[in-house]
């Protein structure tokens, strides 16, 4: 988190202009400059200043936002609602069609229905998120009236930007799922299970489907991540009012503080999901313990 | 009686086609399996077309000039503004003008021109960084594995520290904040891209080096190369790097699509190559402004990138398949 913090700065602050020499035409005083640096703390060496935010961060103040003239904290904490609505929304729609899909074509692996499958795994993986949702905004938006492409609110402004994360994310899902159900049904403790003479629901719910879902539980971790980070882009195609369009938006406008601050929220967002795998792990998967 | 000694026969017969099959080498082998698979095959010809079409959009080489690009791709026709593609006469638009088969764009640029010299720059942010990253990568990742010590350690902690970042936030902070720098400026932005990618992707590639590294150093092979006095020098070239080049090349084959469209959405947030240069992503960055008017500026670059993508991803997954047939995955 330290060294998130430490390069960013670095990198934000090491970039020629300042945030306040946009307006050419209208040239600041000296005087004014010197007092806008003061006000802001900028006016001190940049190490002086990086300890100073670090000092404040901890006490979780993470600074002025140079062009709303507001907390950073406010600013995000108004979008990080949005942000984590959308990421979860997402996420259970990845989740309620991977899964699913995963198990069936594993099931009937080398079939037409695996090959489809697959196939919409791979669109969904590859095809970058704006690009797909160029295409749903043209054709639900533009062409068809559908529904509303622009904004945040009522359920059909959701509808769009939770499709085209979630089929990303549940591209890469379905694999996991298919990928490591091949691997359960093919092991000993599913020979037995069928021996004895269970119904092939119960070998596959029960047996199979139990031990191959725990890789995928550990991704998930990582996905939701993935999911809250990876929607900067689609927040600002829909315009949702969310952290990834701020973010956006404050490097185009060098708004440092905001940066700094968003930045460090997704190194912890990730961090989190990191530590959530390992420990999942251990809980699923009591054999990795002995270890 | 009589169908035994057929079978038998037939066995022999058998065994001594077996014998006589022309052998493939490994690598062989790998490429027959690839050109097998369909999907990867169908990939390989959409980037042998899309790198013709970038070589050829401009050609002048030994007095022979070569151009699939019907016109320059920065000349603005004034008049012609905004026309739309020809096949959609069929449907009622009146905005076409057979001298441009894709349209125009907002100044009157010609569409398909533009999407010709587009791959260009696409085809080289896909190669020239991965690249980079592969020298980079290769030489630390070995040294890491093979010799540890500090070059391991720095490995480590360099790994540690940029896993912490989301991959294309790290690139897009160093690009954003390297933009107002000469080094921004370089190449309308080329350079500072191939930066970016290089910096956040190397370690990646480093550490699954390290990692195949440290599986097969202390194999038989690389024992008995030892025992006979072979240098570490020639351990590594002739006996490590092969072993280890496997897993590479898939890395490698998922990199290319990964960094062009990490260039395509820089570019369409307008922080990527600077306009007027033609990219996919800088179209679509500049026919978002137009498009409930006419879509086509910005649907058919999201298409070529669309293709593109799905044939490196399709090639990468028949590479996978080809070299290590156990991991379907």
């Amino acid at each position: 988190m330290f060294f998130v913090a430490l390069i960013t700065f670095t990198l934000a602050h090491a970039a020629p202009g300042s945030p306040f020499d946009r307006n050419a035409n209208r040239p600041m005083t000296q005087e004014t400059i010197d007092r806008i640096n003061r006000y802001y703390g900028v006016d001190k060496p940049i190490p002086e200043q990086f300890v100073i935010y670090m000092g404040n961060v901890l006490k979780g103040d993470l600074g002025l936002s140079f062009t709303r003239q507001r907390p950073v904290a406010d600013i995000i904490g108004q979008g990080i609602g949005t942000t984590f609505q959308l990421g979860i929304g997402a996420l259970a729609f990845a989740l309620a069609f991977s899964i699913p899909l995963g198990i069936i074509s594993a099931l009937k692996q080398n079939t037409i229905v695996d090959y489809l499958s697959m196939l919409v795994a791979t669109v969904g993986t590859t095809i970058p998120g704006f690009v797909l949702a160029i295409f749903l905004i043209y054709i639900f938006g533009v062409w068809l009236h559908l529904l509303p492409f622009v904004g945040w609110g009522s359920w059909q402004h959701m509808v769009m930007p939770m499709f085209v994360l979630g089929l990303g994310a549940g591209g890469f899902l379905t694999r996991i799922t298919r990928a490591s159900m091949l691997e359960a049904i093919r092991q000993d403790y599913v020979r037995t299970a069928r021996s004895k003479g269970l119904h092939e629901r119960a070998v596959i719910v029960g047996h199979a489907l139990k031990n191959a879902l725990i890789p995928v539980a550990t991704i998930i971790g990582p996905a939701t991540a993935g999911l809250i980070t990876g929607s900067f882009i689609i927040e600002s195609l829909f315009n949702v009012p969310g952290m990834g369009r701020l973010y956006v938006t404050s490097i185009l406008a060098r708004d440092y503080p905001v940066i700094m601050g968003t930045t460090l929220l997704y190194a912890f967002l990730i961090m989190v999901a990191n530590l959530t795998v390992d420990i999942m792990y251990g809980v699923l998967d009591p054999r990795i313990k002995v270890r | 009686m009589a169908t035994t000694a057929v079978t038998a026969q037939d066995n022999r017969v058998a065994e001594l086609n077996v014998i006589s099959r022309k052998q493939r080498s490994l690598w062989g082998d790998a490429l027959y399996r690839l050109i097998r698979n369909r999907a990867a095959l169908v990939g390989l010809f959409v980037i042998a077309f899309a790198a013709v079409t970038a070589i050829f959009a401009d050609l002048n080489v030994l007095g022979i000039h070569i151009r699939l690009a019907p016109y320059d791709p920065l000349e603005q026709h004034g008049k012609d503004g905004l026309m739309e593609p020809i096949w959609t006469q069929a449907f009622g638009s009146k905005f076409t003008n057979p001298a441009y088969f894709f349209g125009t764009d907002t100044l009157g640029r010609d569409n398909l021109s533009r999407l010709i010299f587009s791959s260009r720059v696409s085809l080289i942010i896909g190669f020239v960084p991965v690249a980079i990253v592969l020298a980079i990568g290769l030489t630390v990742g070995m040294l890491a594995g093979y010799v540890g010590g500090v070059v391991d350690d720095f490995l480590m902690r360099v790994t540690d520290i940029v896993y912490a970042f989301p991959d294309l936030l790290f690139v897009i902070i160093i690009v954003a904040t390297l933009r107002g720098t000469a080094l921004g400026e370089a190449y309308d932005g080329l350079l500072v891209i191939f930066v970016g990618i290089a910096v956040v992707n190397w370690v990646g590639v480093a550490r699954l080096v390290r990692g195949q590294v440290l599986s097969v150093k202390n194999r038989e092979f690389v024992e008995a190369a030892r025992a006979i006095g072979a240098g570490p020098g020639r351990i590594m070239r002739k006996h490590v790097f092969p072993n280890i080049l496997a897993p590479v090349i898939v890395t490698v084959a998922f990199a290319i699509p990964g960094a062009m469209l990490t260039e395509s959405v820089l570019s369409f947030l307008g922080i990527g190559i600077r306009p007027p240069t033609p990219t996919w992503g800088v179209m679509i960055n500049e026919g978002f402004i137009v498009f409930s008017t006419t879509p086509w500026p910005v649907l058919l670059p999201s298409f070529c990138i669309s293709i593109v993508l799905l044939a490196f991803t399709f090639v990468g997954d028949g590479l996978r398949d080809a070299l290590d047939p156990r991991s379907k995955m």
